[in-house]
C-alpha cells in the first residue's frame, strides 16, 4: 500500500502524539506516584526497627523492674543499717556507746575528712578518727573484733597502739575508719 | 461468462481508504494504550494508597511507643543506677579489711622475750587492698638480734596463708643499750622496727613487661 502526503503527516501527527502520551504518563503521572510509594516504603522500613527497638526498649525495661525489688533486697538492707540524721550527731556517741560495752571508757571520736562516692549515688563515705588513750592491747583486739563483725558499713583504715609512757600495763590506740552514711 | 462491471469501484475504494486510514487506527491503538496506562495508573494509586495507609498506622504506633521507649529508659537508667550503687556497696562490705585476725596472728607469734612497743598499720587502695603494718619493739637475749629475727620470719610465716604477697622487712635493728630482766638474768636488748607488707582481696594486676631497649 502505497501512502499519501496526507497520510504520512498523519501518520507522523499520529506518532507524536504517542511519544507526548508515553512522556507524560511517565513524568507526570508514573513517576511522581513511584517516587511516592518508594518514600512510603523507605520510611516504613525506617521505622520497623525503631518500633522494634521501642518495643525491646519497654520490654527490658519491665523486665529490670521486675527483678529490681529481688536484686535491691540486700541494698535495702545495708540501708537500713544507716541511721537517719547527719553523721556527726549519731556516728560518735554510736561508737562511743560500743567502746563502753567493751570496758574502753575515754574515747573521743573526731570527723576527719568526707568523700563523695560518684559511683554510688546516695551515698557518701566518711573518714573518722577515734583515740582511745588507755586500753590494754587484748580487749582492744577483742573490741575491734566485734566491731568489724557488727558495723558491715565501717571499715578500719588504719590503726595504732603505742605502749603507754608512764603505764607500762596500758597502750594508747588511734584508729582511722571509715563509715557509708546516706547522702 | 458474463461481464460484471463494478460501477461503485470509486465509492468502495474510498471507503477502504477511509476504513484503513492511519490517524484513525494510531488514535484506537493509542486510546487503547491510554486505557491499559489508566488501568495501570489505577493499580499503582491503589499500592499506594495501601502503603499510606500502612505508614500512617505504623506512624501511629511509632508515636504512640516513642514516649514509652523513652520514659522505659530514663526509668531503666534510674534503677541500674541504683542497683549498680547497691551492688558495689554490697561487693564494698564484703571486700572489707578486716584487721582483728592480723592482730590475732601478730599476738601470737610475739614471744616472751620481745615487747612491741608500737603496733601501727594501714591499708591503702580500692579492690587488692595493700596493707603495710609497723612492729617496733624491744627483743631480750642472749642474743636479742636473733629473737628479733626469728620474730620477723615469724610474722611473715604465720600471715602468708591468709593473704598474699607478704613481705616482712626489717626498717631497723639495733643493739640496746639498756639490760633487761628476764628470768631473774640481766640480757641484753635490740630495738628493732619491722616493716610488714602483704595484699588482700580481689587478685593484684599483673604489672607491665617492661621492654627491653
Amino acid at each position: 500500500m502505497k501512502l499519501g502526503k496526507e497520510e504520512i503527516q498523519k501518520l507522523v501527527l499520529a506518532g507524536l502524539m504517542v511519544v507526548g502520551v508515553i512522556y507524560c504518563y511517565f513524568s507526570l503521572l508514573l513517576g511522581p506516584m513511584g517516587r511516592s510509594q518508594e518514600a512510603a516504603r523507605k520510611s516504613i522500613e525506617a521505622l520497623g526497627p525503631t518500633i522494634a527497638a521501642a518495643k525491646a526498649q519497654i520490654a527490658k525495661t519491665a523486665e529490670v523492674e521486675r527483678a529490681a525489688p529481688a536484686n535491691m533486697e540486700t541494698t535495702r538492707q545495708v540501708t537500713a543499717m544507716i541511721p537517719d540524721g547527719s553523721p556527726v550527731a549519731w556516728f560518735p556517741p554510736r561508737v562511743g556507746e560500743f567502746f563502753k560495752q567493751h570496758g574502753l571508757d575515754k574515747i573521743s571520736t573526731r570527723l576527719a575528712g568526707e568523700v563523695v562516692e560518684k559511683e554510688m549515688p546516695g551515698f557518701r563515705r566518711m573518714s573518722w578518727s577515734i583515740d582511745l588513750p588507755k586500753v590494754g592491747f587484748v580487749s582492744f583486739a577483742t573490741a575491734v573484733a566485734t566491731l568489724e563483725n557488727e558495723e558491715p558499713l565501717l571499715e578500719i583504715n588504719g590503726l595504732q597502739i603505742e605502749a603507754g609512757r608512764d603505764d607500762i600495763a596500758s597502750q594508747r590506740a588511734l584508729l582511722t575508719v571509715s563509715n557509708y552514711v546516706k547522702q | 461468462m458474463s461481464l460484471r462491471l463494478n460501477l461503485y469501484h470509486e465509492v468502495i475504494r474510498a471507503k477502504e481508504r477511509k476504513r484503513r486510514d492511519p490517524l484513525k487506527l494510531t488514535l484506537y491503538g493509542l486510546a487503547a494504550v491510554v486505557a491499559g496506562f489508566a488501568g495501570y495508573y489505577a493499580l499503582q494509586a491503589v499500592k499506594l494508597h495501601s502503603l499510606n495507609s500502612e505508614l500512617a498506622t505504623v506512624k501511629t504506633e511509632f508515636d504512640n511507643l516513642e514516649p514509652q521507649a523513652r520514659t522505659a529508659k530514663v526509668r531503666e537508667d534510674e534503677l541500674q543506677t541504683q542497683l549498680k550503687a547497691g551492688t558495689l556497696l554490697v561487693k564494698k562490705v564484703e571486700n572489707r579489711f578486716y584487721w582483728a585476725p592480723v592482730l590475732e596472728q601478730v599476738m601470737q607469734v610475739v614471744p616472751r622475750e620481745v615487747q612491741v612497743t608500737r603496733l601501727a598499720g594501714e591499708i591503702t587502695g580500692e579492690g587488692t587492698r595493700r596493707c603495710a603494718l609497723t612492729i617496733d619493739g624491744l627483743s631480750a637475749g642472749a642474743d636479742a638480734r636473733n629473737v628479733a629475727e626469728t620474730l620477723r620470719t615469724a610474722i611473715a610465716d604465720k600471715i602468708s596463708p591468709q593473704y598474699k604477697n607478704v613481705s616482712s622487712k626489717f626498717r631497723t635493728l639495733e643493739d640496746g643499750t639498756e639490760m633487761a630482766m628476764l628470768d631473774g638474768q640481766q640480757v641484753p636488748t635490740a630495738t628493732f622496727a619491722i616493716n610488714v607488707e602483704f595484699y588482700s582481696g580481689e587478685e593484684r594486676p599483673a604489672e607491665p613487661v617492661r621492654r627491653k631497649k
